[in-house]
């Protein structure tokens, strides 16, 4: 069955890559813009992956993430963030992943597949 | 602030103090003797003889007490007034003095009501603007590192779609490539990549100079940090035929932040081997002193000039753009590392000999250093050399020395060798005696850093690899 990955971010250009990239290998996609489509998308769609930038205008992210707890998580960032910061961001269950940006294509495929398969 | 706190002996011989009173008593011996020997010559001449020579001996001996007693009246009195226009002066003094310190509070508060008052004014004012425009310029110290974070931010967004679609294309997402499309391809892949390095290291220095590096200390084994970064380079050293070869045996277990430890060591040896010839070695070696582990990591290239081997630690200097064209790199990882390092009160510098490889040393407190200060990084080392030159043109050569600094400056030759010959022809024309010259290059070779470095002269950690002629800097 296709797996379906919602990919968040405020910048439309990031959005459609990571979007082309992820069709192109077999996952349907849907995109949302900030944190409060986000939440609107989760209802509609029931995503199994949320791919989800760290920093977007408008509720900050910390909020919605407490709003979703049945649907795995990975964060995006473009700003790098040390390890100790990542376990702290990584409380709950559902956070599985996190992407440093700019990202390696081919790693993000593979740990894309890796998520999704646990 | 000790500007209050005057010095009684000081007081009394200071000179000015010394020269009024001494005025005060010529002018007390000089008026009463004037006004005595017109008593005598005009008022006694109209005095009967007898009457004069009968007293005449009393006469004397009042005249001369009265010239006394007025001569040391005016001596006290002199020096309480030069006392009250040398004090404020002294007060003048201590605080002008503050100021050299850097000092910029310093008020004076003279009420003398006269010139003195009218100066102590106008120093008060001129202290003022001088806080003003030291105010001014650390605000646009940190108003430029705040410009480097937030561009190196902005400039960063726009990368991840880039390199995203890059790679997709060079992924042939979008159909098959032909070669020349590949090749084309591969050389916007490649200039991308160099960009964002460039973008991430800027990043770096925004954190260093703002003092907001963070350091995540951790429990870390020394020994195996050093054998994994090792490991992890051995690919890159592979391609060269180069042996990584590593002495780091018995080292403690000490809290450092092992992403920066190895972020400087990965430097090191990625330059090591950058600037080493095919089919040699890399020696890796970290060893405990006192208070601190001191890594070395050891070439047997070309080796650095003793100019260069201060200036590789500027931002973006490299050598020589030949090599930048043949290695590649940002210019701005030995810079990097020396922020690093010196938020961690350590220590970064270079041994070499031309031709016969390099040998880069940086030490690493046991104890981490939690309060990161600010370093600066950009526009920085060369500023504060060039300051010293300076210093010292001008008190070899006095008014005549910042000219020539400035010309010399203006033909970009103040490197130490250009100094050196300009030097020489000074001595050589005896506009200076040849000591003066002698020691005006020592004061330069100080500038330039070839003294030992302190840790060296209190632990002797050089193994002699250079020959006699090792030079060290910090």
């Amino acid at each position: 069955m296709t797996k379906t990955i919602l990919v968040v971010d405020d910048e439309p250009d990031i959005r459609q890559s990571v979007k082309t990239i992820l069709e192109v290998n077999g996952y349907k996609v849907v995109t949302a813009v900030d944190g409060d489509d986000c939440l609107e998308k989760v209802r509609e769609y029931k995503p199994d992956l949320i791919l989800l930038d760290i920093m977007m205008p408008g509720t900050p992210v910390d909020d919605i993430v407490k709003q979703i707890r049945d649907i795995k998580i990975a964060f995006m960032s473009v700003v790098r963030i040390s390890d100790a910061r990542k376990r702290g961001l990584c409380t709950q269950e559902n956070i599985v992943d996190f992407f440093q940006k700019p990202f390696n294509v081919t790693d993000l495929i593979d740990r894309v597949e890796l998520i999704l398969n646990e | 602030m000790d500007v209050e706190k005057l010095n009684i002996k000081n007081l009394i011989f200071s000179k000015i103090n010394r020269k009024l009173t001494l005025l005060f008593v010529i002018v007390g011996l000089v008026a009463p003797a004037l006004a005595i020997y017109y008593f005598y010559t005009i008022s006694i001449s109209s005095v009967p003889e007898a009457l004069y020579a009968k007293q005449a001996p009393l006469l004397r001996t009042v005249a001369i007490m009265i010239i006394i007693l007025i001569a040391v009246n005016a001596g006290i009195i002199g020096f309480f007034v030069s006392r009250s226009i040398s004090k404020p002066i002294k007060k003048l003094y201590n605080a002008t003095h503050e100021v050299e310190k850097g000092n910029y509070n310093v008020r004076m508060d003279i009420k003398t009501h006269d010139e003195i008052e009218e100066l102590a004014q106008a120093f008060n004012r001129t202290t003022a603007a001088l806080g003003r425009l030291e105010e001014e310029r650390k605000e646009i110290d940190s108003a430029k590192t705040e410009f480097l974070s937030i561009t190196s931010h902005e400039l960063r967004s726009p990368m991840t779609p880039m390199k995203a679609q890059l790679q997709m294309l060079e992924e042939e997402y979008f159909g098959k490539l032909k070669k020349k499309q590949k090749d084309s391809l591969g050389i916007i892949v490649r200039n991308a990549d160099r960009l964002d390095n460039i973008i991430v290291d800027f990043l770096d220095i925004s954190r260093i100079e703002a003092a907001r590096l963070k350091f995540n200390f951790q429990q870390t084994d020394i020994t195996q940090t050093v054998k994994d970064i090792t490991k992890f380079m051995e690919a890159f050293a592979k391609e060269k035929n180069i042996e990584l070869i590593v002495n780091a045996d018995k080292l403690p277990i000490i809290e450092v932040d092992p992403d920066r430890l190895s972020q400087v060591l990965r430097n090191l040896i990625n330059n090591a081997i950058k600037f080493s010839y095919e089919n040699s070695k890399v020696e890796i070696a970290a060893e405990l002193k006192k208070e601190y582990i001191i890594f070395s990591v050891r070439d047997y290239g070309c080796g650095l000039s003793p100019e260069n081997q201060i200036r590789i630690f500027e931002p973006f200097y490299q050598v020589e753009s030949a090599t930048r064209r043949r290695h590649g790199g940002t210019g701005l990882g030995l810079a990097i590392c020396r922020g690093i390092v010196e938020s961690q009160n350590g220590k970064i510098w270079v041994e070499s000999k031309p031709g016969r490889g390099c040998k880069f040393y940086f030490t690493v407190p046991l104890e981490p250093v939690r309060k990161i200060k600010p370093i600066k990084i950009l526009f920085s080392h060369k500023g504060a050399i060039e300051r010293k030159i300076r210093e010292e043109f001008q008190s070899i050569l006095g008014p005549l020395g910042v000219g020539e600094f400035n010309e010399l400056k203006s033909k970009n030759a103040l490197g130490r060798d250009d100094i050196f010959g300009y030097i020489d022809s000074l001595t050589e024309q005896y506009i200076i005696p040849p000591e003066r010259g002698l020691d005006f290059k020592n004061r330069i070779e100080r500038i330039y850093g070839f003294e030992k470095d302190i840790i060296n002269e209190k632990e002797d950690i050089h193994h002699d690899n250079f020959g006699d002629e090792v030079i060290k800097r910090g």
